[in-house]
């Protein structure tokens, strides 16, 4: 597993276990289990509140570098068109 | 030209057919180390539940079929090796063949629960159907079952397996069923369901190994040890790609091979299609993996297309999905609010429980929609829904409306079909469009 792969699966990971608290909260769900050991702590009380800090044009450029399909060659949303269609 | 295709699911046949039909002169042959292709693995969970009789009608063609199209289909044939400067694959009993283009349709595999004892017997990953039938004669003979997270075949398998009268347990990190994707309301009524059913839901706990004197009789868990006949792995799908990494192509943050609209990898005579791939989502342009069969079966074809010298653009995805879990179908577009929220996009929520036929009409169930929308434009960017019936269909609509960039505001005064008896005076996706409206 590369560098990359492996920060967007642990970031994917433990974002997903932020959301879940906070989405569920919101719902009266079950909240996840609570952070067990040094690795699930850093990723749960240090990087998941830095990136939630992060506005989200930033997130999407550091996103936008990571090597993945969404680099090559895609056809972009086209505007619907206005006025009559006949 | 001769165009090999690795894998005989969705993706590697849709692309195979394309393939000839573009160039009806090409040699095209597909290598899978099935020992059957064109059949429906989803529909599986519904053989094993009795809803469907038998294996057999999950088949799609027959080998002849695929004979007297022109294309060449090899069984049981692992490929070991793609050497991309040479064009060859390297094939255990065929040897070395050459080709001029190669399409990698590999599909993905479940993620592996690594611990002690998962090579046992008895550890099911529903997948292959000739497997499958072995296995559903296996279940004639089992009282009880784990489930290994609640992914989403085991949100299928949940329900086939209380069909059999099997007593199910279901062992999950995550705090409610497939609460990677799911958020908690909208599953609220099949987990409620599986209460109901008497499912030891065992949620915010994980398998610490499986045991057994050859094939597995107990799972021990970090809160305890759980007797079973079986164990059924319901972990979320990982692209199937050591032989293209191996062969040097390039992979992206998913996992998956990294492709352009013509599904084009990163060698220009080797095209990917499927579950081993990545694929821009929509609203957010992140590369995402692990879509449907009807996904694979359109990637596939836009890849045979451009691998046999025509013209074929696949485009970013919006997602439209959806599952029956046992009397709930259960679906959605793009996101929910987890799914945002674990991202940190902003949006409004707005929601609307309705019913899906005239209220007094047989067979009228309730449905539940929740739409999510970008502030400011309002524009619709994702929604999550759960109902008796009817999902689909408004899925398919809504990974549209969300593609052309509808609002809210048009959502709110869209017109719907009344007819009694296929649906409601009020559309749900209208009045949790107006309902998001009105809590702005």
């Amino acid at each position: 597993m590369g560098f990359a792969h492996w920060l967007r699966s642990n970031s994917e990971h433990y974002l997903a276990i932020d959301a879940q608290r906070r989405v569920g909260a919101r719902y009266g769900a079950r909240a996840p289990e609570k952070a067990r050991g040094a690795r699930e702590i850093f990723w749960r009380h240090v990087f998941t509140p830095v990136y939630r800090l992060l506005p989200w044009g930033i997130r999407r450029r550091a996103i936008a570098i990571l090597p993945g399909s969404h680099r090559r060659d895609w056809p972009i949303r086209s505007g619907r068109p206005r006025g009559p269609a006949v | 030209m001769r165009i090999a295709v690795i894998g005989g699911g969705a993706a590697g046949l849709g692309a195979a057919g394309a393939a000839k039909a573009v160039d009806p002169s090409a040699e095209v042959v597909v290598y899978t180390a099935d020992t059957d292709v064109a059949y429906s693995p989803c529909g599986i969970p519904y053989v094993h539940g009795r809803e469907i009789d038998s294996f057999e009608r999950l088949f799609l063609a027959t080998k002849e079929q695929y004979v007297n199209t022109g294309i060449d289909v090899h069984y049981e044939t692992t490929v070991e090796a793609i050497d991309a400067k040479s064009r060859t694959l390297t094939m255990a009993g065929e040897g070395v063949v050459s080709y001029d283009r190669l399409i990698i349709g590999a599909g993905w595999n479940y993620a592996k629960v690594d611990v002690d004892g998962a090579d046992l017997d008895g550890i099911y990953e529903v997948k292959y159907i000739r497997a499958a039938m072995d296995w559903d004669q296996r279940l004639d003979s089992c009282k009880s079952a784990v489930i290994v997270e609640a992914g989403l075949v085991a949100m299928e398998m949940v329900a086939a397996l209380l069909h059999r009268g099997i007593k199910v347990t279901v062992v999950d990190r995550a705090p409610w069923p497939m609460a990677d994707v799911l958020d908690p309301d909208i599953v609220e009524p099949v987990r409620q369901a599986w209460e109901d059913a008497e499912v030891d839901m065992q949620w915010g706990n994980w398998v610490t190994a499986f045991k057994g004197d050859g094939a597995v009789s107990r799972v021990e868990t970090e809160q305890g040890d759980i007797d079973t006949d079986i164990v059924i792995i319901g972990t979320h799908k990982v692209p199937n790609n050591p032989l293209a990494a191996a062969a040097g192509l390039q992979l992206g943050t998913t996992g998956g091979l990294v492709v352009d609209s013509r599904m084009q990898t990163s060698d220009p005579n080797i095209y990917a299609a499927g579950d081993c791939t990545e694929i821009p989502h929509g609203v957010t342009d992140i590369p995402i993996q692990g879509l449907t069969g009807s996904h694979a079966y359109a990637q596939g074809k836009t890849a045979g297309t451009n691998a046999a010298g025509g013209t074929r653009h696949y485009r970013p995805v919006f997602v439209p999905w959806g599952l029956l879990a046992g009397e709930w179908m259960i679906g959605g577009v793009s996101f929910g609010e987890t799914l945002a929220t674990a991202l940190g996009i902003q949006h409004v929520v707005g929601k609307a429980q309705g019913i899906t036929r005239a209220r007094y009409y047989p067979g009228v169930r309730p449905i539940t929609v929740k739409l999510l929308a970008e502030p400011g434009s309002l524009r619709l960017i994702g929604a999550q829904m759960v109902g008796g019936e009817g999902i689909k269909e408004r899925a398919d609509f809504l990974a549209m409306a969300v593609r052309v960039g509808l609002t809210v505001e048009e959502l709110a005064t869209m017109e719907n079909v009344y007819s009694p008896a296929i649906g409601a005076l009020n559309e749900p996706i209208s009045v949790a469009a107006q309902n998001l409206l009105a809590g702005l």
